[in-house]
């Protein structure tokens, strides 16, 4: 018999981690959106975001949230080159599937260096507040979770805020939605793209600091990740930032909750199972979905 | 930039009202054939010239040369009496040309206002963008009136009004138009129609493609038949219309195998 209480508190663990797997697979569909890349390394960037994070907090002592000062814009660098002397290259018929062994290779690269330079060992932050929670209405709420919940709230605010409101996210959705008619208006739609996996990358430094508070990481960690990332993304629709945070939501909810009865193994299969439900029944996403459909 | 052009076979003379002048061009795409094999057009200042001839003649491919999209690889391509020969969109678009693509292409999840906004996104002087904000409303009133709305819900019609809009916001002297009445409705196509007119007496220069080709060169100055990637016939537009044997092979004698 399941208590309302316990009930009640895997309801609000599971919004929490939904909010931080939106922001993870924000990024992942934007990529998607931009030039139809599939981008493995996602997740390993995450990783390595995660890394610098526990690394920057074991030697310093400070806080791991101050290392995005540095790796924020040093992804975005990152994203730049990457799209401008990698991916920029590919041909563009055959995009996706080239996108998925590059940026596999590149998954490999990140994770032999993480094994270089900080060796095999699980590692995990420990933090003054790492243990203590909050009680909200009889629910124990680690902070970690709410810290990292803010931080993807206040990442995924800005992002939209970016899109919607600048004139760079102007050119994006116009390179993202008729790449020639944006060439044709005068956007420079090839810094553009870059621009846009720079922004993409740099939700990966964000969210991997978020995930160092809670996770012990160790090195091929993202291949655990990248699979629920993009279940989440296929069933929000390709491509479409609100429905991948929509679908973040609502599976890491319903993952949370199927722990209760199932243990977290079999919880795990939910992403799974909402991908082939939704190639079954709607290929093309619940959410957007528009871009899926160009295929 | 122009070192790449090879020999100029025809500077234009100056004090000429000559817009736009693609000289001897030939220009294809990857390692395929060539689709243009020395083509030659002008266009003056508020003049349409229209660009007849089969499917896979090079018509399109005209227009994506002369806007930059496309490079040649020989012959030149002038703009206003400059050399415009390899320059890439963006710069074409400060010289005053504009492109409107075959087909739709509004950005169909943003928003009217959005989308006229971006034509005017090289345009760095804020007054005169709204100025040309309210001279675009007046031309298209389909534009003012569903100003908020997103661009991927209006008709087909109302969306290439919002193209063409766009297309004006950088105060061009010509616009190239590809095939503006494909996919809509004879009733649309005559509105389209009027509102291309309505670019030559805003001093536009129009250079366009259409596959309507009876209908597109009776509102044109000058018809310019193109087969085999090469001008086939140029002449007044009311000539070719007259014309039997033209008429019978290249505007629609025969229903067209599109």
């Amino acid at each position: 018999m399941v208590s309302g209480a316990l009930l009640f508190q895997s309801l609000i663990l599971g919004l929490l981690l939904g909010g931080l797997y939106a922001l993870l697979a924000a990024g992942l569909t934007l990529y998607f959106g931009i030039m139809r890349v599939v981008m493995l390394a996602h997740a390993a960037f995450i990783l390595l975001s995660a890394y610098v994070a526990w690394w920057f907090s074991s030697t310093t002592g400070l806080d791991p949230m101050i290392s995005l000062v540095a790796t924020i814009p040093l992804f975005f660098g990152i994203g730049y080159v990457m799209h401008r002397f990698l991916l920029a290259r590919l041909r563009p018929t055959t995009m996706t599937m080239m996108s998925v062994l590059l940026t596999f290779g590149i998954a490999l690269v990140i994770e032999g260096l993480l094994g270089l330079a900080w060796t095999g060992t699980q590692r995990r932050i420990h933090l003054p507040y790492g243990t203590s929670s909050v009680e909200f209405l009889g629910a124990q709420i680690p902070v970690v979770q709410i810290v990292s919940f803010a931080l993807a709230a206040l990442s995924l605010a800005s992002l939209y805020l970016i899109m919607k409101r600048t004139q760079f996210g102007r050119s994006l959705r116009a390179t993202i939605q008729h790449g020639q008619a944006a060439q044709l208006v005068g956007i420079d739609t090839t810094k553009v793209a870059g621009m846009g996996f720079g922004l993409g990358l740099a939700t990966a430094a964000v969210g991997g600091a978020a995930l160092s508070l809670q996770a012990t990481i160790y090195p091929s960690l993202h291949w655990h990740w990248i699979g629920p990332l993009m279940a989440i993304i296929v069933v929000g629709g390709l491509g479409s930032i609100p429905g991948a945070a929509i679908a973040a939501l609502a599976l890491g909810t319903i993952r949370v909750l199927l722990e209760i009865p199932m243990g977290s193994t079999w919880a795990q299969t939910v992403f799974y199972v909402a991908l082939f439900l939704t190639l079954m029944l709607r290929p093309q996403g619940f959410f957007g979905g528009r871009l899926a459909q160009r295929f | 930039m122009s070192d790449e052009t090879g020999p100029v076979a025809e500077p234009p003379v100056d004090g000429d009202d000559v817009v736009l002048r693609l000289v001897d061009v030939q220009a294809g795409y990857g390692k395929a054939a060539l689709v243009l094999r020395g083509f030659s057009v002008e266009v003056r200042r508020g003049e349409i010239v229209c660009l007849v001839g089969p499917n896979g003649a090079g018509k399109s491919t005209v227009l994506k040369v002369a806007s930059g999209l496309l490079a040649v690889r020989s012959g030149s391509v002038w703009l206003n009496g400059e050399d415009a020969t390899g320059a890439k969109p963006q710069d074409l678009l400060r010289r005053g040309l504009s492109h409107v693509l075959q087909g739709h292409s509004v950005f169909r999840e943003m928003t009217v206002e959005e989308n006229v906004m971006l034509g005017g996104y090289t345009v760095a002087d804020r007054t005169a963008l709204l100025d040309r904000v309210e001279f675009v409303k007046g031309v298209f009133p389909v534009v003012a009136e569903r100003w908020s709305t997103t661009a991927g819900l209006l008709s087909g019609g109302q969306q290439k009004q919002v193209e063409f809009a766009r297309a004006l916001m950088v105060r061009p002297d010509v616009v190239l138009l590809d095939e503006p009445s494909m996919g809509l409705d004879p009733k649309r196509t005559a509105g389209m129609f009027e509102q291309v007119a309505r670019l030559r007496e805003a001093g536009v220069a129009v250079l366009l493609v259409e596959q309507n080709a009876r209908r597109a060169l009776e509102m044109s100055d000058i018809g310019c038949v193109l087969d085999l990637g090469r001008v086939f016939v140029r002449g007044p537009a009311q000539e070719l219309l007259a014309d039997p044997q033209l008429s019978d092979l290249y505007l629609g004698g025969r229903p067209a195998a599109s």
